[in-house]
C-alpha cells in the first residue's frame, strides 16, 4: 500500500497521466464542440486513426514532422467533412454515417499502409517523425514541478491549451455562441438568421481538426509509429469523456484526467504486487463508477428542477 | 420508409439464403472428399505437392512471432515446393473460431496450421470433424485427452509442436544476469534490475518469465527483487504497442536497465522507451535486430530470444514428407534441437563481453546435455 501511494504521488506519474490523458483530451474537446452545435460526433475513432495513418505516412514521404502534423489534420478535416456532407447535405442519420466511417478508416489506413511497406500490423518498418519534446527553461529545473510540466510532448501542450480555446470559443465569441444556439435549438436560431447548416459545418470540422490532434498525438508522439487500430476505443472514451464533464470544456479535462489517470495508474500498479486482472479492471472500473455518478447527480438535478416548477406552479 | 423496410428485409432474406447454403457443405465437407483425398493421403509419395494453409489470428508484421510463421512457410516453399498460402485473422477475437472454421471447412488444402494458446480450443473442437486433413498446431496444443468436451477423436490428425522457450529463456536469464553483476552496460551502470513486458498472463508467456528467472538467479542476483514482471493486458495484449512502450517505461523509471517485450506487436513499443530513455531492449521469438528497421531502436537490442517457428514448421514439413511425423500427441522442442536460443549478431558482440559469451555457451551445454532442468509454466 506504501509502494502504491509512493507511485500515485511521484512526479513520473503526474507525467504519465498526463500524457496518456492528451489522446482522450483532444477528440473529446472535438467531440464537445460539435456535441454543442447539435451534431452527436461517434466517429472521432475514425478520425483520430486516419490523422494518425496519414501523418505518419506523409512525415516518412517528406522527412518533416511538420508537413505530417499539417497532412494528418487536414484528412481529419476532411473526413470530419464528409461526415457533414453525409449527414447536412445527404440527410444520412449521423450515427450510422460516423459508423461507416469508422469502418472505413480502420480498413483504409491499414489498407493503403499495406499498398506502400507490405506490411499489414504497422508502419514499424518505416522510420518515420516524431513531434518535437519540450524542454521549457526556468520550469524544468523547478524539483517537483520540472518533470510534470516540462519535457512534454509539444501536442500535450497543446491540447491543455486548447481547454482555454475551446472555452473562449465557445462562451465568448459570436461564431461560438450562434454554434451553441444551433445546438440548443436550430428552428429556433434559424429564426433570427443563423446559418443552421454553416455553424454545423463548422462544429464538424473544428471536432475534426482537435480529434486529428489527438490521432497524430498517437503515432507521432506517443509512440512514433501507426498501427493498425491503434486508437484503441480513445474515440468512445473521449464522447463518455464528454458527457461525464457535463458538456463543457474544463469538466471534460477533469473526466479526461480522472480516466487518464486510471490508466495510468494500471499501468504503475502493474509492477506492484497486486493481482494483475484486478489492476487491469481499472480504466473500466473507473468508468462505470463515474458514469454512475454522474447518472445519480443528473436525476437529483431532475427532481430539483420538478420540485422548482411545482413551486412555482403552486404560487 | 416502406421501400426501405422492404428492401432492408430482402437483404436479410438474401443473405440468410447465402448462409443457409453455406451451412449444410461444412458438415459435408469431411465425407465427400474423403474418397478423392484418400489415395494422395495413403500413396508416401515423397514429392507429392501438398498444400498447406496457415491461418494466424493476428496479421503478419509483427516483426516477430508471426513474421517468423510465415518465412517458415516461404521455405516449405522454396525446398519441398508445396503450395502454401496464408490467411490473416486480424486481431478480433471474435473472427477467430469463424475464421478457422471457413479455413478448415474449405477444401483447398492437405495441412492447416494454426498457432497459438489462444486457437488451441477451436482446433480442439474443429479438428476432428476434418478426418481427412492433417492440421498442425505450434506453441500450443490442442486437447488431445479430450476432457474438456475437445479432440472427440483423441486428435489423431493433429500434429504439435511446441518450443521450450523456458530453456531459451533460461539462457537469456544467464546472460542478462550475468551482464547486470558486470555492471557495464554504458549508460546503465549500477542498474541491477530487468522487466519483462509479457503479453498476457497465461502459461506460454510465464514459460518464458519461469525460466529467465532460473537462469538470472545463477548469476547471483536475486530475480525477485531484480526482475519485473508486468502484462499488457487488456483486449488485444498482443497488439498494443502504446501500452507496451508505457509499461516499460514505467519499468526503467523503477531502475530496470534492460527491459524484454514478450508480447508480439505490442513489444515494439519496448524497443522506443529504449531508445527515449538510452538504456537497453531484448527481442523476442525473430532476431529482432534484423528485422526492426529503425536504426536508433536497433541499436538498443543487445540480443533476441528466438523461437524459430520457422525452421520447426520447415522441419515438420520434411519430417511429414518421409511419413516421419507423429501424429496425435504433442513433441517439444528446445535448445538443444536448436529450436530456442539467443541471436549472436553484432550488438551481441558489442555488449556481451568474452567471458560472458562464454558463461552463456556453458549454460547452453548444461541445458542441451540435460544435466540442468529448466522450469517450467506447464504443468
Amino acid at each position: 500500500m506504501e509502494q502504491a501511494l509512493q507511485v500515485i504521488f511521484s512526479a513520473t506519474f503526474i507525467a504519465a497521466v498526463l500524457r496518456v490523458t492528451t489522446p482522450i483530451l483532444l477528440p473529446a474537446l472535438g467531440g464537445l464542440v460539435a456535441e454543442l452545435g447539435g451534431v452527436a460526433n461517434i466517429a472521432l475513432e475514425g478520425i483520430m486513426l486516419t490523422a494518425a495513418c496519414a501523418g505518419v505516412l506523409i512525415s516518412v514521404a517528406t522527412q518533416s514532422e511538420w508537413l505530417g502534423l499539417l497532412a494528418g489534420v487536414a484528412m481529419g478535416v476532411l473526413m470530419a467533412l464528409v461526415l457533414a456532407f453525409f449527414h447536412l447535405n445527404l440527410k444520412a442519420d449521423v450515427i450510422l454515417a460516423a459508423i461507416a466511417i469508422n469502418i472505413l478508416a480502420s480498413g483504409s489506413t491499414i489498407f493503403v499502409v499495406f499498398l506502400l511497406t507490405g506490411d499489414k500490423g504497422s508502419t514499424s518498418a518505416l522510420v518515420s517523425k516524431q513531434m518535437p519534446f519540450v524542454e521549457i527553461p526556468l520550469i524544468r529545473d523547478i524539483p517537483l514541478l520540472g518533470p510534470i510540466v516540462s519535457g512534454q510532448n509539444l501536442l500535450t501542450y497543446v491540447a491543455f491549451i486548447a481547454v482555454a480555446l475551446v472555452a473562449v470559443f465557445l462562451y465568448r465569441t459570436r461564431a461560438g455562441i450562434h454554434l451553441r444556439a444551433v445546438g440548443e435549438n436550430p428552428e429556433a436560431a434559424r429564426s433570427v438568421g443563423i446559418n443552421v447548416r454553416a455553424q454545423q459545418y463548422l462544429a464538424l470540422a473544428l471536432s475534426g481538426l482537435l480529434a486529428a490532434l489527438g490521432g497524430v498525438y498517437l503515432s507521432m508522439g506517443y509512440v512514433k509509429f501507426f498501427a493498425r487500430d491503434m486508437t484503441a476505443g480513445r474515440g468512445f472514451i473521449a464522447l463518455a469523456a464528454i458527457f461525464l464533464g457535463g458538456k463543457t470544456p474544463l469538466g471534460t479535462m477533469i473526466a479526461a484526467l480522472v480516466f487518464g489517470a486510471a490508466e495510468a495508474l494500471s499501468v504503475q500498479l502493474g509492477n506492484l504486487r497486486v493481482p494483475n486482472q484486478l489492476v487491469q479492471m481499472i480504466p473500466y472500473v473507473a468508468t462505470l463508477v463515474a458514469l454512475v455518478v454522474y447518472a445519480l447527480a443528473q436525476r437529483q438535478r431532475a427532481i430539483a428542477r420538478q420540485r422548482k416548477f411545482r413551486q412555482a406552479q403552486a404560487t | 420508409m416502406n421501400k426501405r423496410t422492404s428492401a432492408l428485409f430482402s437483404f436479410t432474406v438474401a443473405a440468410s439464403l447465402v448462409l443457409a447454403a453455406c451451412a449444410p457443405a461444412a458438415p459435408a465437407a469431411p465425407a465427400a472428399p474423403a474418397a478423392t483425398q484418400a489415395p494422395v493421403a495413403e500413396t508416401p509419395m515423397a514429392g507429392a505437392k501438398k498444400r498447406v494453409k496457415l491461418v494466424l489470428n493476428g496479421t503478419l508484421g509483427d516483426k516477430s512471432f508471426f513474421d517468423s510463421a510465415q518465412r517458415g512457410m516461404e521455405m516449405i516453399k522454396s525446398e519441398l515446393g508445396y503450395e502454401v498460402r496464408t490467411i490473416e485473422l486480424g486481431y478480433d477475437r471474435n473472427k477467430w473460431e469463424p475464421g478457422l472454421e471457413d479455413a478448415a471447412a474449405a477444401d483447398d488444402y492437405d495441412i492447416l496450421i494454426a498457432g497459438t494458446f489462444d486457437m488451441s480450443a477451436y482446433i480442439s473442437r474443429i479438428a476432428p470433424q476434418h478426418p481427412d486433413k492433417k492440421f498442425w498446431m505450434f506453441d500450443a496444443g490442442p486437447d488431445y485427452e479430450g476432457k474438456e468436451g475437445g479432440c472427440s477423436n483423441k486428435c489423431e490428425n493433429v500434429y504439435t509442436v511446441l518450443f521450450r522457450q523456458n530453456e531459451g529463456s533460461y539462457l537469456l536469464g544467464v546472460l542478462v544476469g550475468e551482464l547486470l553483476k558486470e555492471g557495464k552496460l554504458p549508460g546503465a551502470e549500477g542498474r541491477t534490475k530487468v522487466g519483462i513486458v509479457g503479453g498476457a498472463d497465461f502459461p506460454v508467456i510465464n514459460d518464458f518469465i519461469v525460466g529467465f528467472k532460473q537462469g538470472f538467479a545463477e548469476s547471483g542476483l536475486d530475480p525477485e527483487a531484480n526482475v519485473l514482471v508486468q502484462y499488457v493486458g487488456g483486449d488485444s495484449p498482443f497488439n498494443n504497442p502504446a501500452k507496451g512502450k508505457e509499461i516499460a517505461s514505467s519499468m526503467y523509471d523503477q531502475g530496470a536497465a534492460i527491459v524484454w517485450g514478450v508480447a508480439g506487436n505490442s513489444g515494439n513499443g519496448v524497443f522506443e522507451a529504449a531508445v527515449e530513455k538510452k538504456l537497453y531492449a531484448l527481442g523476442v521469438d525473430s532476431d529482432q535486430y534484423q528485422t526492426i528497421a529503425d536504426p536508433a531502436q536497433k541499436a538498443t537490442i543487445i540480443t533476441s530470444m528466438l523461437k524459430n517457428v520457422d525452421q520447426g514448421l520447415l522441419r515438420a514439413a520434411k519430417l511429414d514428407a518421409e511419413g516421419k511425423l507423429v501424429y496425435g500427441a504433442p513433441e517439444s522442442v528446445g535448445v538443444a534441437a536448436d529450436a530456442v536460443g539467443i541471436a549472436d549478431n553484432e550488438n551481441y558482440q558489442k555488449f556481451v563481453s568474452k567471458e560472458i559469451q562464454e558463461k552463456v555457451k556453458a549454460a547452453y551445454e548444461r541445458v542441451a546435455s540435460g544435466a540442468v532442468k529448466v522450469d517450467s509454466a506447464f504443468k
